[in-house]
Formats: structure tokens, C-alpha cells, sequence
């Protein structure tokens, strides 16, 4: 029983994640039909000519679907990196961002608008650069003698949060307020909106890096999970393990940030939706948490698309609906043993 | 000769402006029982963490079957010697079977997870501990000592011939306590693991000697051992005078045919 329930579940996350990516193909202004879009898909997967006004070929192929790639990727690397943290800091309050890579990213897209006066592909590198430097830089603060206790990798992540959120602060102060602020603004809410399959492949490299990472090492996070001394005497090499569990989290992070803006909230609750589901296991908390960040941000930008006819930054929705949604799940579940 | 499964040569640590513990030498055989005693702070925990490897003695050596313990890495040392948390912060309702299953990190790659096999050894520490029924239970919703009894069958998961136990018997009420420690018994008879356990508790030691378990005490006082030798020859009135400044009785009670339990009753501090 436990077998077959065991294939039964990750069965589902598999699914569920491509069967939210389909159902996007048909949410947003331009009504299509179920033929139309399978239709589409087809002689475009096969690269056959297509008989469809090109108009819907663009909106399927080029627009919504990439869009949607992008969301399962960006909401799974921010909820997967999420949980690692959690187990990692012991913490359950932790996010993807405790370690300042969020901060870091939106210095780096601030700087590269304010230096290139808008929104190119330098601001994905800078963001990317920057949101790696911001986690190194913490844990060269939180490494005290040989070691990098759990507490001070946290203050580490602190303290350089709160600098590069100062630093963000200044280069809006310092940008144009007509072309560069509303820029940064607007990227630092988060958006899917310019997904491209160019993004796709460029940040897709380390966030499909972090995130074998993190599934290869899951199990590993449950004994981290006991505290530094147990950890090494149950056998754990801390450095080691910590180190890629960071490097892992922090390229998947730093990756999903660069190409979609800050995107709070899935990192956070999403794997306390997922420890209510299906437990505290790493071992399975670890991909549940992934396959349901995924569903989730292509959902959020799905419902984005139906209620404004603009486009409302995903960082507001995602904290709007997951709200809610979280707190009917904590009634719902009694909070599972959590 | 057979090796000592540790063997502590010389050992100091100090902080830079304060000393722990200096020059100290022991050794600890197989299926014996080693209780460290003494007051709070007296680096009793500090002196456990350096056979864990958790700290570096300043001078002097632990080998651990005869092998230096700084060439060994944490894996192995896993292997060896498997540790009882004073206390464990619950943090994550993980379930007991988790938990315990954890014990077999040492032999599990980096990159995997526990085996049937792995499984199947951590049911039969769960069954020594007697808590095989809560299994599936989260850990957090145990009892105090339930839940050490979950730590002592984690250790035991390790298979190692060596399990470090810090106070095991802390915040646990009376029951509990008794319970922690006819385990302890039930393990060193059955599998002839040695035990070094730190105690706030002289009576432990007799209850260990009482059920006829070879036994030493170490007394930890002024940065070194006031005496290390069998219970009935170490603790005493005098020794607890210099080690506690506590008055004391001992007092002996029978327990059954030519079996009695020495207990030391505290009577009064002295100023």
C-alpha cells in the first residue's frame, strides 16, 4: 500500500504542473478553442505548417506558453529553495530570500536600469550576479573560525539584505523619476509578462542545476535539519552539505529572480502548504514543494490575466491569493500536525 | 592486548582566558558504563564534545580503537560513537520513524536515502526502545520521555559500540528517568555497548552498580578527576563535600537476596 501510494503522489506532482501549463494556453483576452490550441501545439512540436490565422499561432506558442514555462519554473525554484532553507535553518519562518538574494538581484536589475536607462538583458545578468554575490557575501560574514553556525549564516543574510535594500533606496532616489523608477518599480514587484524563450534557456541552466541539486541532496536536509552537532555526529560532513545546499537554492533563486522580479510569498508558504499536505519529509517535501510552487505562480499569473485587463504585478497577487488561500488551508487541515 | 574502545591521553581544553579541563587520562573498555560527574560547568559536556569530534582538545589525544580520532572524518566517527542529545529542540513534526531512520545517515550516500535495510534496522531500535507502536506518530506530540527514548533508538540505529549520552535523564519526572536508564541496562546487556554518559545524578551510578553492570565514576572537579574508580569506592559523604559542597548520607536499602541499592540522600548545602 505504501508503495503504490508513494507512486500515486509523485505521479501527481508530475502532472499536475504540465496540466496547469496547458490549461494557461487558454486563459487570457484572445478566446481560443480546445481544438485549435492541441492543434496548435501539434504542428508546432512537429514543426508541420499550421492553418491557423498566425495571430493564435503567436498567442499559443509564443506568448502563452513560454509565459507559462517561465511561471512553473520561476514559482518551482523559489518554493524548492524555500523548503531547503526552512530544514536547513531549522526555521520555519524562513524564505528563499534569507540569505539577501533577493536583495542582492533587485540591487543588480536597479543598477543595470539606472546604468543602461531601462530594462535590457544586462539587467538579468546584474540581477543574476548580484543575487549570488549577496549570498556569498553572507556567508563570508556568517563563517566565524572554520565553521559557519546556522545563527550567523542568518545574520549574515540579514545584515545584507538590509544593505542592498538601502543601496535599492538609493538608486531610486538617484534614477530619472519619468523612465528609470517606474522601471525598477515595476521590476521589483515581479512580472511574467515579457517571458521569452530566449529567458527560458538562459536562466533555465541554473535553475534546472538547483534544482537537481536540491531533489539529489533532499534526504540530507532532514539530518542538516537536527542542528549543527547532531548533524555531524549522525555522520553529516557540514560543510560539505551545507555548501550545496546553499549553492544549490541560491542558483535556482538568483536565476528564477533575474528573469521575473521579486516575487514574494511563494518561498514562504508554499512549502508550509506542502508540510500540511503531504509531511515533513524532505524526501517528499522537497519535490511536492517544487511541483506545487509551479501550479502555483502559472495559476496566480492565469488569474492576473482574467481579472485586470493590465497587467498586475505577480508580487501583489501572489500575496493577495495565497493569503487567503493559505489560511483556509490551516482551518481545513487543523494545520496537518503543524 | 586488546585496545580500549577509547582511550583519552593527556587531554586539556581551555578558551583563551579561561581553563576547561586539563591533563586528563582514561579509557573506556567494551560494554562498560563510564558516568562523568560533577557540577554545573564543570566541562563535562565540553569534554564529550571533544570525543565527538564537535571540538578540538587543545593538547593531549583521543584514539578511538587505537586510531588518532583527528584523521577520522564525521562519517566515520558516526560509525563508531553515536550521541543522546541533552536536550533536542523539536523543530519540524517529523515522524518518529523519520527520526530514527536519520540514525542511518552514517552508511547512507550523500546522494540517497535509506534502504529497506536501513529501515528494517531502525524498526528493531525502535522495538529495543519499546516504542515501535508510535512509529508513524509525529515526534513533537511525544512526551518528554518518549521522545529521548526516540533519541536512545536513533543512537542505536548508528550500530555503533560506543553511544555518548548527555544527561539523558534532563526534564524527565520520575517515571520517565527509570525508564531511560532499564533501557540503558537492557542495551549493555544485550548488546555490549559501552555507555559514557554525563549526570547530574550520583544515584545513577548505583543503580547501574546495583544491577550488577561494570561501572566507573569519574569525578570532574578543578579541571581534572578528583578520583575515578568503581561507585561504592568514589562516591561517598567526603567526595560529595569536595565535589558539590553538599552534605550527605548514604544510605543502603535492600533490593532482594543479597542485592542492595546504596543511595547518597542529600542533606544540606554548605556556605
Amino acid at each position: 500500500m505504501g508503495i503504490t501510494k508513494k507512486k500515486i503522489i509523485y505521479l501527481l506532482l508530475i502532472i499536475a504542473p504540465l496540466l496547469c501549463i496547458f490549461v494557461s494556453l487558454f486563459i487570457g483576452r484572445y478566446p481560443l478553442s480546445i481544438d485549435e490550441v492541441i492543434y496548435i501545439l501539434w504542428c508546432k512540436m512537429l514543426q508541420l505548417p499550421c492553418e491557423v490565422l498566425d495571430i493564435k499561432q503567436t498567442i499559443v506558442w509564443d506568448i502563452r506558453l513560454p509565459r507559462a514555462i517561465l511561471g512553473a519554473l520561476v514559482g518551482g525554484c523559489l518554493a524548492i529553495s524555500g523548503a531547503a532553507f526552512q530544514g536547513l535553518f531549522r526555521n520555519p519562518l524562513v524564505s528563499s530570500g534569507i540569505l539577501g538574494v533577493s536583495s542582492g538581484a533587485g540591487f543588480g536589475a536597479a543598477l543595470a536600469i539606472v546604468m543602461f536607462s531601462a530594462v535590457s538583458s544586462a539587467t538579468y545578468i546584474f540581477a543574476f550576479v548580484f543575487g549570488t554575490l549577496a549570498v556569498l557575501l553572507s556567508y563570508l560574514i556568517g563563517k566565524v573560525y572554520d565553521t559557519t553556525p546556522t545563527i550567523m549564516l542568518v545574520l549574515g543574510g540579514v545584515i545584507v539584505s538590509s544593505v542592498f535594500s538601502a543601496l535599492i533606496s538609493l538608486l531610486k532616489y538617484v534614477a530619472d523619476p519619468y523612465q528609470q523608477l517606474p522601471a525598477i518599480v515595476f521590476w521589483l514587484m515581479g512580472s511574467l509578462a515579457t517571458a521569452r524563450y530566449s529567458d527560458i534557456v538562459a536562466a533555465g541552466l541554473p535553475m534546472m542545476v538547483g534544482i537537481a541539486g536540491l531533489l539529489a541532496i533532499r534526504w540530507r536536509i532532514n539530518v542538516l535539519s537536527m542542528g549543527d552537532k547532531e548533524a555531524h555526529t549522525l555522520g553529516v560532513n557540514l560543510a560539505v552539505d551545507k555548501g550545496l545546499v546553499i549553492i544549490s537554492a541560491t542558483l535556482a533563486t538568483a536565476a528564477a529572480v533575474s528573469v521575473s522580479g521579486i516575487i514574494g510569498w511563494v518561498g514562504l508558504v508554499i512549502p508550509h502548504i506542502c508540510r500540511m499536505l503531504v509531511g515533513n519529509d524532505n524526501r517528499v517535501l522537497i519535490p511536492a514543494s517544487l511541483s506545487m510552487g509551479a501550479c502555483f505562480l502559472i495559476l496566480v499569473d492565469d488569474l492576473g490575466r482574467v481579472i485586470t485587463g493590465s497587467e498586475m504585478p505577480l508580487g501583489i497577487l501572489t500575496a493577495l491569493v495565497g493569503g487567503p488561500f493559505f489560511v483556509w488551508l490551516l482551518k481545513k487541515t487543523k494545520g496537518g500536525n503543524w | 592486548m586488546s585496545m580500549s574502545l577509547i582511550q583519552v591521553i593527556g587531554a586539556s581544553f581551555g578558551y583563551e582566558a579561561q581553563e576547561i579541563f586539563q591533563n586528563l587520562h582514561f579509557q573506556v573498555e567494551k560494554g562498560e558504563i563510564f558516568c562523568l560527574l560533577g557540577p554545573n560547568g564543570c566541562g563535562k559536556t565540553t569534554l564529550l564534545d571533544c570525543i565527538l569530534g564537535v571540538r578540538r582538545l587543545n593538547s593531549g589525544k583521543i584514539l578511538l580503537d587505537g586510531q588518532e580520532l583527528n584523521s577520522f572524518r564525521s562519517g566515520q566517527i558516526a560509525r563508531y560513537i553515536a550521541y543522546v542529545p541533552q536536550s533536542h529542540e523539536r523543530t519540524f513534526p517529523y515522524t518518529v520513524m523519520d527520526i530514527v531512520k536519520m540514525g542511518r545517515a552514517a552508511y547512507t550516500g550523500r546522494f540517497s536515502a535509506p534502504s529497506k535495510l536501513d529501515k528494517a534496522i531502525a524498526r528493531e531500535a525502535l522495538e529495543m526502545v519499546g516504542l515501535i507502536h508510535l512509529r508513524h506518530r509525529p515526534y513533537t506530540q511525544l512526551s518528554g520521555g518518549e521522545a529521548q527514548l526516540v533519541m536512545v533508538a536513533r543512537a542505536l540505529a548508528q550500530k555503533t559500540p560506543i553511544i555518548i549520552m548527555d544527561e539523558p535523564t534532563a526534564h524527565l519526572d520520575f517515571k520517565h528517568e527509570l525508564e531511560v536508564l532499564e533501557t540503558m541496562v537492557e542495551l549493555v546487556n544485550d548488546s555490549q555497548i559501552a555507555i559514557i554518559m554525563a549526570t547530574h545524578f550520583p544515584n545513577h551510578a548505583f543503580y547501574f552498580e546495583n544491577k550488577k553492570l561494570p561501572t566507573r565514576v569519574a569525578l570532574m572537579h578543578d579541571h581534572n578527576f578528583l578520583e575515578l574508580g568503581r561507585p561504592s569506592e568514589v562516591i561517598g559523604e567526603e567526595n560529595m563535600k569536595t565535589l558539590y559542597r553538599v552534605n550527605t548520607r548514604l544510605i543502603s536499602c535492600a533490593t532482594g537476596e543479597r542485592n542492595e541499592l546504596k543511595q547518597l540522600v542529600p542533606i544540606s548545602t554548605i556556605s
